[in-house]
């Protein structure tokens, strides 16, 4: 049936002229510092168990289940005691894997450490946190976004930063495009290679003028050789089967493949633990283990590389000091952060310890924050990613250096 | 009633049917539905009120638009019960387990002396879902049920959630999706999936657990900045010790435990609240609901979904107040929203699902459901798979830039490659064919975006289809795929 359709007056072009344009112009230059992992611990990680105060009475008598005997508490089995770090401080046993980059002093921890937020809403600490601002008044895009911004390294590889999982994370938005990685596999299009040709064609066109689209197909012919499945680790590492590890996998892959990454955030997530959370063993510490291992792997896989690495942990906020009814945690205050790196002053814990006897905690009975989190990121930033304006990436913060980076 | 045609129908599917093996989804759509005339014409800003009140216009929504006008057509969407949404019930039948309560979904799950079955029910939930936004006529009844999902969230891979979602979707979104907020949260706050999602099953008397409370506050309610402090969050957890799940008989059933409940006075928002068992927690939903904080938060997020994702505040406060001078109706809400508010409608990218089901219904694909899933799960958004209590985002920003997977998605879709699912793009393309490949890519264009493509754009899509050696059908084909491929299809 042949019609004729009303001759339009408008025209839809590929590119509607209301889709947001780059408006990218850094004010600083300077060649790429390390690449930088920003791995992010969702829902808010008990790090009281994680890096476990055993100097301190108060901890075994706010947690009289969950906690993770001292080291030298005969009465328990050595595997299941804390790992002590320095006569105050020790790893859950589930860290152990963490022992040899914290030996070689290649890491560093931050107790004690995170935002000013009291909501102790996740997803408004998260989203403050990401954006590296104290309230909802500040910029919308992200620190991670703002430190891509304000910096040109000269790099314009569409892999520059890239979000492992389904979506970019907040903190990597901005006006520079990033990336979101589920598995460097999955990123092709298959089927009849004749129809393909054609299909690769048409996206060539309807993409001609979007950026975010030309990455795209750029990144499709730059993936198309790598493959996780078949990739062998330095030192015979071993990344743990788990989301995790195959993330940091990948991120090994990208930067061994030079495919200009300097970015990578990582989301770790399950660790709102308000019900039976485990002590020794459990949900919590599978969590740990999987980590730990994660992060010893990609150590001992990058060994070579960590010259031109920094890795940091951070997660929204830290939980109760007191354990709950359920055999968990609530939401608390006080957090904790890792750095990795080749030029980290580390197998030291950092920041000043605020103590849990009462009079010490704060609010709902929390660990304080004595280490804003932007200080440490902004010791970072200037140290080993060569950006300055941390002014811009945290507006409205003065940085103090808490000394994390040699 | 089931009118001679809608008898007919039934018959010709019930043959079919059986025709097919029993377990096989009934998919096939009877033919006579498609009008034998091209798609209407419409302007950019009705296409885009359109495309707001739709999961993406089908042919004979956009006939129906343009012959009674965006009002009526409000009118008639919002009156949802006296539309006959027949066709969409024959496409459920497969899905067995829409219907049954929670002690019987327990039953079907329970493998005995095997592990639970956690697929089949969730599985039937997440296709019944795409079935109701690919099929419904009640477009705007499935848009809020779609947003009621989002806000109060619940992951269904959480512990029992897994078959108590599917009691949850029917009982509290479902049922109150187009009526009263007040009976949406009641319903919610007594929602087994929803005690155990957040954790209120372990909130008792010497054990506190503050997750739902706060929830209900900041996420349900008045907004994280609606004025509760940490105080009130443990206050109304204490209130709400005790609510709570049965684990035998009647199991999965809401039930409230007076011996796990905190008998103390509370304080909650500076209201006292004396001993009285479950009605305290139910007195403060009855404040909550009609809080004037609420009916803002409540509002921005409604507005925010339908008509931009910075929401013009003079439509919030408008729309806030009827909110209030109406207890909380919800198509009052709504109504005030589109009527006002879709004159100041902005671009909206789209979420996976809706850039999903825009690419099905607007191609007038048939699907059984099932096949999609697995593309939603790689553009990040599977049907009630978002672990944290605050929704799959409604802004734009966190899904662009993943722009790969909805490529493969399109591709296979036009080359009629995803199990159980198929495209009529030929047949509609046959009511509008004509001799040139130019005119007839234009027609897709404004099937597809609402208005031709740039003629520069579209001779240059054609020519480099056809430089690689397709036919004109071929090339057609390609350039479907290209145009759902587009930056401009990705908004809505």
């Amino acid at each position: 049936m042949l019609t004729t359709l009303p001759k339009p007056t408008t025209y839809q072009v590929a590119l509607p002229s209301w889709m947001p344009r780059l408006a990218f112009a850094p004010h600083n230059t300077s060649p790429r510092g390390d690449t930088l992992i920003v791995v992010f611990l969702r829902g808010a990680a008990d790090i009281l168990n994680m890096v476990v105060p055993h100097g301190e009475d108060a901890y075994y008598q706010l947690r009289p289940s969950l906690g993770i005997p001292r080291p030298d508490d005969s009465s328990e089995k050595k595997e299941e005691r804390a790992i002590d770090l320095d006569g105050f401080f020790g790893f859950h046993p589930s860290m152990h894997a963490l022992l040899d980059a914290w030996q070689s002093e290649q890491l560093a921890i931050i107790h004690a450490c995170g935002a000013p937020d009291e909501s102790r809403s996740h997803f408004k600490a998260m989203e403050l946190m990401e954006r590296g601002v104290d309230d909802e008044r500040g910029p919308a895009s992200g620190w991670i976004g703002r430190h891509l911004a304000t910096l040109n390294t000269g790099n314009s590889s569409p892999l520059r930063a890239v979000g492992m999982g389904t979506r970019p994370q907040r903190s990597l938005s901005g006006t520079v495009p990033v990336s979101a990685l589920r598995s460097i596999a999955d990123f092709h299009l298959g089927g009849d290679p004749r129809a393909l040709q054609q299909m690769r064609l048409a996206l060539n066109t309807v993409y001609e003028n979007d950026v975010l689209g030309q990455d795209t197909l750029s990144i499709m012919d730059t993936l198309e050789t790598l493959d996780p499945l078949t990739y062998t680790a330095a030192r015979n590492a071993k990344y743990p089967d788990s989301e995790f590890g195959l993330a940091l996998k990948q991120t090994a892959m990208l930067i061994k493949a030079e495919v200009g990454l300097e970015v990578s955030a990582i989301d770790v997530g399950g660790w709102d633990t308000h019900f039976a959370q485990g002590s020794v063993t459990g949900l919590m510490p599978n969590l740990m283990k999987d980590l730990a291992e994660g992060l010893a792997a990609f150590h001992a896989d990058m060994q070579d590389h960590m010259n031109q690495l920094t890795t940091v942990t951070m997660s929204e906020f830290g939980r109760r000091a007191s354990e709950n009814g359920s055999l968990g945690t609530d939401h608390g205050h006080g957090s904790m952060m890792m750095v990795l790196g080749g030029n980290v002053d580390g197998g030291k814990v950092h920041g000043e310890w605020p103590g849990l006897e009462e009079g010490q905690i704060m609010g709902p009975g929390d660990l304080a924050v004595t280490t804003d989190y932007r200080d440490v990121l902004s010791e970072v930033l200037v140290k080993r990613l060569n950006n300055p304006a941390t002014n811009e990436v945290f507006p409205d913060y003065q940085a103090k250096m808490p000394n994390v980076i040699v | 009633m089931i009118s001679r045609r809608d008898f007919l129908k039934l018959s010709t599917l019930v043959v079919t049917s059986a025709a097919l093996s029993s377990c096989a989804p009934v998919y096939r759509r009877l033919a006579g539905d498609l009008p034998a005339v091209p798609w209407t014409p419409l302007d950019a800003h009705d296409f885009l009120a359109l495309n707001r009140l739709t999961f993406g216009p089908r042919v004979e929504e956009r006939a129906r638009f343009s012959e009674i006008s965006l009002q009526a057509y409000i009118e008639e969407q919002l009156a949802f019960d006296s539309i006959n949404d027949f066709d969409c019930e024959l496409q459920l039948q497969p899905f067995k387990s829409l219907g049954k309560d929670a002690n019987e979904l327990e039953g079907i799950s329970n493998g005995l002396f095997e592990d639970y079955d956690r697929e089949t029910i969730p599985d039937e939930l997440r296709q019944a879902t795409l079935v109701r936004q690919i099929y419904s006529k009640r477009q705007l009844y499935e848009l809020m049920v779609e947003f009621w999902s989002d806000h109060f969230n619940i992951f269904i891979e959480k512990g029992n959630c897994f078959y108590l979602k599917t009691v949850d979707d029917r009982e509290v979104i479902r049922k109150h999706a187009l009526a009263s907020f007040r009976d949406l949260v009641w319903a919610s706050a007594h929602s087994p999936a929803m005690m155990i999602y957040l954790d209120n099953q372990a909130n008792e008397k010497s054990a506190p657990n503050e997750n739902y409370a706060r929830e209900l506050m900041e996420l349900h309610t008045l907004g994280v900045d609606g004025g509760y402090t940490q105080q009130d969050v443990m206050e109304l957890a204490r209130c709400l010790t005790g609510w709570n799940v049965k684990e035998h008989f009647w199991l999965g059933d809401f039930v409230f435990k007076e011996d796990l409940h905190d008998t103390g006075t509370k304080d909650v928002l500076g209201l006292t609240i004396e001993n009285s068992g479950i009605k305290e927690a139910e007195q403060v939903i009855e404040m909550l609901v009609t809080h004037p904080n609420t009916a803002r938060f409540i509002a921005t997020k409604l507005t925010r979904r339908f008509i931009a994702d910075d929401p013009p505040q003079v439509i919030v406060e408008k729309a806030a107040q009827t909110f209030l001078q109406t207890n909380g109706d919800i198509k009052s809400v709504l109504r005030v929203i589109l009527l006002d508010g879709l004159a100041l409608a902005q671009p909206k990218y789209k979420r996976p699902a809706n850039f999903v089901t825009s690419a099905l219904r607007m191609t007038n694909t048939e699907t059984d459901g099932a096949g999609i899933q697995d593309y939603l799960l790689r553009m990040g958004q599977t049907y009630f798979g978002w672990p944290t209590p605050d929704g799959y985002p409604d802004r734009g920003e966190p899904w662009q830039n993943n722009l790969m997977p909805r490529w493969q998605f399109v591709f296979e879709l036009i080359r009629n490659e995803i199990k159980g699912t198929k495209n009529n793009l030929n047949s509609l393309l046959d009511v509008s064919s004509t001799d040139s490949l130019q005119d007839d890519v234009d027609s897709l264009t404004s099937l597809l975006l609402g208005a031709p493509l740039e003629r520069l754009t579209r001779d240059k899509l054609i020519d480099s289809v056809l430089s690689a050696g397709a036919s004109p059908e071929e090339t057609l084909q390609i350039a479907a795929a290209g145009i759902l491929a587009s930056p401009a299809f990705q908004w809505r």
